[in-house]
């Protein structure tokens, strides 16, 4: 052999039968069913000349017929930017992959991940039929036992424990349809207590922008991109986690010989292509953001009408601000001032400038903070709502920006209405079901500890448990948990369960529960953590990939994906599974009676026309399946950078690609989406707005609303509220409302019509009618430098929990314990206990996480991929060549990584690399498999176990919430590393 | 006839690895098989680059010249090709090869190496094209389909090109002189004996 | 041969050199990463071939560009059939010169002509033959590897080379094995016979016998014979190693390395063949006799005296009875 074939197996035994199986079997049965749709079909006509002159396509002989390769697309299942993937299918076999030119997101590109998705599909390690665990042995059971029996136990949990005791973890790799039944689902079930994963990717971004301007997403495009002259990317490494993103951003780079800023602990393979690389000190985001503020503001360079007109409270920044001299903030950060003046220079005057970020700024105790920090960066130098502008939000899973928008988070329902009476009123009349009803679904929560007691009507407008806290709130001692009973049994569709922080805590409560069940693709680390005996079901899920329904970009763009191929083995996907629950919990009637259920299966397109129904909010109401599909089939139409199609073309005239929310009014009006969020250049028919007026009209003396500042051909020439009738009645506008429309708007307002609201009329009329006046429905409002509402209103520094500077605590400490989402975040004790135990000396490394491209999230599905499984092969921890030195670590050896919390240690590879700096050490989180030294893979059940399996860096991560979203501190902790 | 060539622009290359797992993916090439890779040079230091290699189909290829049974044949589109009922899995076209580009399954004891197997610019080899024997053996033609190779067709940032050797030296100029920087065609002056003048 | 001196040397500078990229540097000293990004140029100044950092675990690949490949290139195709076929048709053309200036040294007879002495025991013969049969084998199918595109391809067609180039492969592997032991006995079996001695000098100014009239003295093995010993002895060893090597690439070296063993094995290997083909010209057809010693393992008596004297008197005088005659074997008088 001539590839080093013994290190080629990492040294792992289970690798080396792996690719014995590989070479002997499976490509026999993969080369067979390739060849068969090869033969039959030709794939001739299917490719154009690209680059340079082919030789022109031959058919293959006689046996040649393209007609049976069908082409179907869909949409990477692997990250928010939204790469289409083009099937090529034959004989109901997914037998090929093509460059999916025609979308403007991708032309033609994948990473690893997209490149190897037809694998997802095939993978022989996916979980092939239900299974539940009998006295720790793995069975085999039919969907119809496994159904019955989890909601037998969970009718019996929910009869003695409450609604709430259940948790109702979703997954932002549902499709919009998926994530909207799930929280509706949730709503009949009767609690609050649902999340997904936004909750520890961006939750602190949704909180964060959203009290800052309006809305919780990326106010621009990864597309529009192109337009920067100046690129800031802090916390973020799109080079790893959206590499597709990195051709929008390499472009702009190239085409505006851009000046391209990475801000980041890491010198990752973003950084390698910036023109400037800050190295900062983890979780001092803050003081940096700060330091160039104070350069901007010390230098006049803010943008003074900007502010003027369109930002409330920016002094208030100024007063912080101005705390932060050059001095201290190389104090607390390490950067030098005048490197930070050098790139504040950049921001505030070679424009369009944007601001890219991602977890690095949103894993944090003050990730919230971190996010309103970036946004008021942007305010200031007047970098928002333009093109080549704006918060360049990089979201994380497929869908997770349509699983936050569809409500799959404990504090709100579907596209944002809050849980309060009315938005739960509106909702119930999209149902159609009786609000009373929904009620009495709720649980009564008894006075506890010094709290009061909550009628249902107050729990079901009480935020629920975050899924950060989830194991807390099975272990914790009942009075600290403020629900009817602590949590008794996990609902998990589509979760890893080795991507929340302190792992060794979650193995507890996952042994607690009395029920477990994990709907996925894959068993996940669930399924491999030897806490569970009995009661532990398993249910195969198909991927996306093999379902229709939507997903929404990063960018807000919806994109339809059709069914590729049928389910693999007995998998089922999410609707079904719903159904079947619902049918057996006796509310399927009422939760599907708008949708139609052929075979069990719910339409997808019905579900999204009931979304369009009710989805005036966040302008989900516009993009009718009709549509979205009309996108797909007309990609090649839209334009690389202004994604949108021309105006004459008979299907998507006009349209911007995706229909990017909000796309106003019902889909008959042809509201074009809106590409970029708060563009006043243009008119609202053609995806113009303003900042939203979200928070009243005026606070403290100070207006709210913009001031000399509207959206292009608006009759309102200065800042207004959002729309009511009420307001439309003093306008006079209610007279361009039609009959129909009044009389919806009169049957939902009751007595009190002037309260229908643009977000509530469910007539589409106001929307309708405000268009035609060129007003954005949602007001226009000043975006807000100080948030009042939120616990710090100006972002204040905070040190993180284990802090590596204990000199430093004493004047930044972390927020005082508090009790959030029903739970005590008790972040300010640990941080003591911390300093006064001298942890940070017996740790002295600052440990963080990330990404890497081959694998995504939790990673069992793409570490179950050998295409890219055999591209990392093994966790490790990169350490920087100094502390190696000291340490006397080798490249490639083992190392014991030990966490200052629960005496918890990983087993990994060492990486010795300058990309971290000397005191920092990095771990990437898709691993799992591995706990404490110890190898699980036999408690996976037999053929589904991922072909790699390693440490999870959560093993070792530590306490930290941040208190607007619960979200955990990934990105900070402490930790010691060893020689193994 | 075009003269077919890669060129991996450097300050594109992001090592996303999609033309390592899209190659996998197009002709279900086994684990422990990459017939393409991506090198990282100068990791985690400032001048940090990525480059994506594979078979560069030399011109005078060197794998040619010490195959000791001369499997190797250059098409009319000058992509080195060789046929696997031919090689004798002697090892020596790696020793040859500047690009680290034969890879050899393992299949018996000591070290009896398999037929060899590399890039074929998605172009086959010496069977019928588009049959199911050269589908087995090389894994799919898409140039016989009028496509070429897969991994450049999805790189993800358009980092890594093929095509007509003139056509892309053209688009990679055109890219250098209007960014202002340009590390070079990686592997030129060893694969072709020349390199972008710019 | 320059090429190939720098080849060789490759690995010892390898050690040697250390990266250390130029930076380009912002007017106030931060780093710039686009615009001092490495290239190629900048590269090989540093280090004769490009390597970085591949997640795989196959560490070769972690080597982006070798240019080393095309100076190996440059000696198998360039220099080496040339030293091949030198080496080889060279030698077999001076043994025929010799053979055509010297004759056959015949046997010369005497009173003992007929009384057989036994040289070399089964196990010697073995152990000898078994090394011989996998020694021809190997150098056929290790020429074949220089020469049989060249010279055997062109007759038999492509197909039937390669299957026929494939058995070569697998002989040359496996067959590999067998000759390393083989050697390997024959070292522990005649090393004491084969020190070198003072006599070796003068049976070495003495021509072995062809220069002067008189037969130099020698022991059981003479200056000649000691050199193939010691030939078969290094070349084999070497060859085993080299060829070790091969058999399992990158398992003690980098690419570069296993060029070096390459070059290595086929140098030594051409020149073993040619010393081994003077070897089996003066074992059969080259002198009358001495064939027999690993014939049938007895030789002649009065060649014996006179090509191995202090061997006979010393095998004499271990039996009293006189020479040792061969079981079955009583002389004729």
């Amino acid at each position: 052999m001539l590839t080093k074939r013994r290190s080629g197996i990492a040294g792992r035994g289970s690798h080396q039968a792996l690719a014995a199986g590989l070479t002997a079997h499976t490509l026999d049965r993969r080369g067979f069913l390739r060849k068969s749709g090869l033969a039959a079909g030709g794939l001739a006509a299917l490719g154009s000349l690209r680059l340079g002159a082919v030789r022109p396509a031959q058919a293959a002989g006689s046996s040649a017929d393209p007609a049976q390769a069908v082409i179907r697309k869909n949409v990477c299942t692997h990250c928010s930017v939204g790469c289409t993937v083009t099937a090529e299918v034959v004989n109901g076999v997914w037998v090929g992959q093509e460059p999916s030119w025609a979308s403007p997101i991708n032309r033609g590109a994948h990473c690893a991940k997209g490149a190897a998705i037809r694998e997802l599909v095939h993978s022989d390690r996916r979980l092939r039929y239900p299974m539940k665990i009998v006295n720790g042995e793995w069975q085999r059971v039919s969907w119809d036992q496994a159904i019955t029996e989890i909601t037998d136990k969970l009718q019996a949990i929910r009869n003695k424990n409450g609604a709430d005791s259940v948790y109702w973890l979703g997954s932002a790799k549902f499709t919009n349809e998926a994530s909207y039944l799930f929280r509706k689902f949730a709503a009949y079930w009767g609690t609050n207590n649902v999340d997904h994963q936004a909750r520890i990717c961006h939750s602190t971004t949704v909180a964060g922008v959203a009290n800052t301007w309006g809305y919780g997403a990326q106010t621009n495009s990864y597309n529009d991109i192109r337009n920067a002259k100046t690129m800031i990317i802090l916390g973020g490494n799109p080079a790893e986690a959206h590499p597709i993103s990195m051709q929008h951003v390499l472009s702009g780079k190239e085409i505006n010989r851009a000046n391209m800023i990475v801000i980041d602990p890491r010198f990752t393979r973003t950084a390698a292509h910036a023109t400037e690389y800050v190295r900062i000190r983890s979780g001092t985001d803050i003081p940096v953001i700060w330091g160039i503020l104070w350069h901007i503001f010390q230098n006049g360079w803010e943008d003074k009408a900007f502010i003027e007109s369109r930002v409330y409270a920016m002094d208030d920044v100024r007063k912080e601000v101005a705390k932060w001299t050059p001095d201290e903030v190389e104090r607390v950060s390490g950067v030098p001032g005048e490197q930070l003046k050098r790139v504040a220079e950049l921001f505030a005057k070679e424009k369009p400038a944007t601001l890219i970020w991602c977890m690095g700024a949103t894993q944090h105790t003050v990730g919230t903070a971190n996010v309103r920090a970036l946004c008021i960066l942007c305010l200031a130098t007047g970098n928002v709502g333009k093109p080549g502008t704006g918060a360049n939000i990089f979201r994380g899973h497929t869908n997770v920006q349509g699983a936050t928008d569809l409500g799959l988070d404990v504090t709100t329902l579907p596209l944002y209405y809050g849980l309060v009476e009315g938005g739960w009123k509106h909702w119930a009349r999209v149902w159609e079901v009786e609000y009373d009803w929904l009620q009495t679904r709720f649980d009564e929560v008894p006075a506890s500890a010094g709290r009061k007691a909550r009628s249902r009507k107050e729990n079901m407008e009480t935020p629920g448990l975050t899924s950060t806290r989830w194991f807390d709130a099975v272990s914790l001692p009942a009075d600290q948990v403020d629900q009817r009973t602590p949590l008794k049994a996990m609902m998990v569709f589509g979760h890893g369960g080795n991507t929340v922080t302190r792992m060794p805590e979650a193995v507890k409560g996952m042994a607690e529960l009395e029920l477990l069940v994990v709907a996925d693709p894959h068993p996940t680390t669930f399924a491999a953590m030897d806490a569970r005996r009995d009661n532990t079901y398993l249910l195969p899920i198909c991927t996306s990939l093999e379902m229709d329904g939507s997903r929404t970009a990063s960018n807000r763009s919806l994109q339809w994906g059709e069914q590729i191929v049928k389910p693999a083995f007995e998998s089922k996907n999410d609707y079904e599974v719903i159904y079947r629950m619902a049918v057996k919990l006796g509310f399927a009637d009422s939760l599907f009676k708008n949708v139609k259920v052929v075979d069990g299966v719910p339409s997808a397109e019905d579900l999204l026309r009931e979304i369009n129904r009710g989805g005036w909010s966040t302008g989900y109401c516009g993009q009718s399946p009709e549509r979205l599909k009309a996108h797909m089939k007309n990609q090649h139409k839209f334009d690389l950078v202004t994604l949108r199609a021309p105006k004459d073309d008979p299907e998507v005239g006009g349209d911007y690609y995706g229909l990017p929310w909000p796309c106003w009014g019902k889909p008959e009006i042809r509201h074009p989406g809106t590409h970029i969020l708060y563009n006043t250049a243009l008119h609202v028919k053609e995806g113009g707005g303003t900042f939203r007026a979200r928070f009243g009209t005026e606070r403290n003396g100070q207006t709210l609303l913009a001031e000399d500042s509207f959206s292009k051909g608006s009759d309102l020439t200065d800042g207004y509220p959002e729309f009511t009738f009420g307001v439309f009645r003093k306008l006079g506008w209610d007279k361009d409302l039609t009959a129909d429309e009044l009389a919806t708007i009169q049957r939902i307002g009751g007595n009190n019509p002037d309260a229908v609201s643009w977000a509530t009329d469910l007539s589409g009329g106001i929307q309708r009618v405000c268009l035609d006046h060129g007003v954005i429905p949602f007001g226009n409002g000043k975006a807000r430098a100080n948030a009042w509402n939120l616990p710090d209103p100006v972002p204040v520094h905070r040190e993180p929990v284990y802090s590596p500077r204990p000199d430093l605590v004493a004047k930044y400490p972390t927020r005082p314990d508090e009790r959030q989402f029903r739970m005590p975040n008790v972040g300010f004790s640990v941080q003591k206990a911390a300093v006064d135990r001298g942890i940070a000396k017996q740790f002295p490394i600052i440990l963080s996480s990330g990404r890497l491209v081959e694998y995504e999230g939790g990673g069992e599905e793409t570490r179950s991929n050998p295409w890219l499984a055999e591209l990392q092969q093994d966790m490790f921890v990169e350490v920087n060549t100094a502390d190696a030195a000291e340490r006397g670590i080798k490249d490639g050896q083992f190392v014991w990584v030990y966490g200052p919390e629960n005496s918890s240690k990983a087993k990994v590879k060492a990486l010795v690399t300058d990309r971290v700096a000397k005191g920092v050490a990095w771990m990437p989180f898709h691993f799992s498999g591995w706990y404490q030294g110890k190898d699980m893979r036999d408690f996976y059940p037999k053929g589904a176990d991922p072909v790699v399996l390693g440490e999870s860096v959560n093993t070792v991560t530590t306490y930290g919430f941040d208190p607007v979203t619960g979200m955990q501190e990934t990105k900070v902790t402490l930790c010691q590393i060893s020689a193994a | 006839m075009a003269r077919m060539k890669f060129l991996c622009d450097a300050d594109r290359c992001i090592e996303c690895n999609a033309c390592v797992t899209a190659c996998k993916n197009e002709h279900e090439v086994p684990w422990g098989i990459n017939r393409r890779r991506v090198v990282t040079l100068n990791d985690g230091k400032p001048g940090e680059r990525s480059v994506s290699m594979a078979c560069m189909h030399c011109t005078d290829a060197p794998c040619a010249a010490v195959c000791p049974v001369n499997c190797f044949y250059t098409t009319a589109d000058a992509v080195v090709l060789h046929s696997k009922d031919l090689c004798i899995g002697c090892g020596y076209c790696f020793y040859a090869c500047p690009f680290g580009a034969p890879q050899y399954p393992r299949v018996g004891n000591f070290g009896s190496r398999g037929k060899m197997d590399k890039c074929t610019y998605c172009s086959g080899g010496p069977e019928v094209d588009l049959s199911v024997a050269e589908y087995e053996k090389y894994g799919s033609n898409r140039l016989a389909e009028g496509k070429l190779p897969l991994c450049a067709e999805m790189c993800s940032t358009k980092s890594l090109l093929a095509g007509d050797g003139e056509m892309i030296a053209q688009i990679y100029k055109e890219r250098v002189i209007k960014r202002g920087y340009g590390s070079g065609a990686w592997g030129w002056k060893t694969a072709y004996r020349e390199t972008i003048a710019i | 041969m320059r090429r190939l001196t720098s080849l060789l040397l490759l690995a010892a500078t390898l050690a040697l050199t250390a990266p250390a990229v130029a930076q380009v540097r912002a007017p106030d000293g931060a780093p710039n990463p686009t615009a001092s990004s490495v290239n190629e140029e900048m590269l090989f100044k540093q280090d004769p071939k490009i390597h970085g950092r591949i997640s795989i675990p196959n560490a070769t690949a972690a080597n982006l560009i070798q240019p080393q490949g095309r100076e190996w290139r440059e000696f198998r195709e360039s220099w080496m059939p040339w030293i091949g076929g030198l080496a080889v048709l060279g030698m077999i053309a001076a043994l025929g010169l010799f053979y055509f200036t010297r004759g056959r040294i015949r046997l010369e007879h005497s009173e003992e002509s007929g009384k057989k002495i036994l040289r070399f025991n089964s196990f010697e013969r073995f152990s000898h033959w078994m090394t011989a049969s996998c020694f021809i084998v190997l150098s056929l199918s290790g020429l074949n590897y220089i020469f049989g595109k060249r010279l055997l391809m062109p007759l038999i067609g492509p197909e039937a080379f390669a299957t026929l180039a494939q058995y070569g492969k697998y002989a040359h592997i496996y067959l590999a094995w067998p000759f390393m032991l083989g050697v390997l006995f024959m070292l522990v079996l005649w090393v004491r016979d084969n020190i070198p001695g003072r006599i070796d000098w003068i049976w070495l100014k003495q021509g072995g016998g062809l220069l002067g009239d008189a037969h130099p003295s020698a022991g059981r093995f003479n200056a000649g014979q000691k050199m193939v010993f010691w030939m078969v002895v290094g070349f084999g060893l070497a060859m085993g190693a080299t060829g070790i090597m091969m058999i399992f690439p990158f398992a003690a070296t980098d690419i570069n390395g296993m060029q070096v063993m390459q070059v290595i094995h086929s140098l030594i290997g051409v020149v073993f063949i040619a010393g081994i083909l003077a070897h089996i010209y003066i074992g059969s057809l080259g002198m009358e006799g001495a064939y027999d010693a690993m014939g049938s393992g007895e030789v002649d008596l009065a060649w014996a005296k006179v090509h191995h004297d202090l061997w006979v008197k010393e095998q004499q005088a271990k039996t009293a009875s006189g020479p040792q005659l061969g079981r079955g074997q009583v002389p004729a008088e």
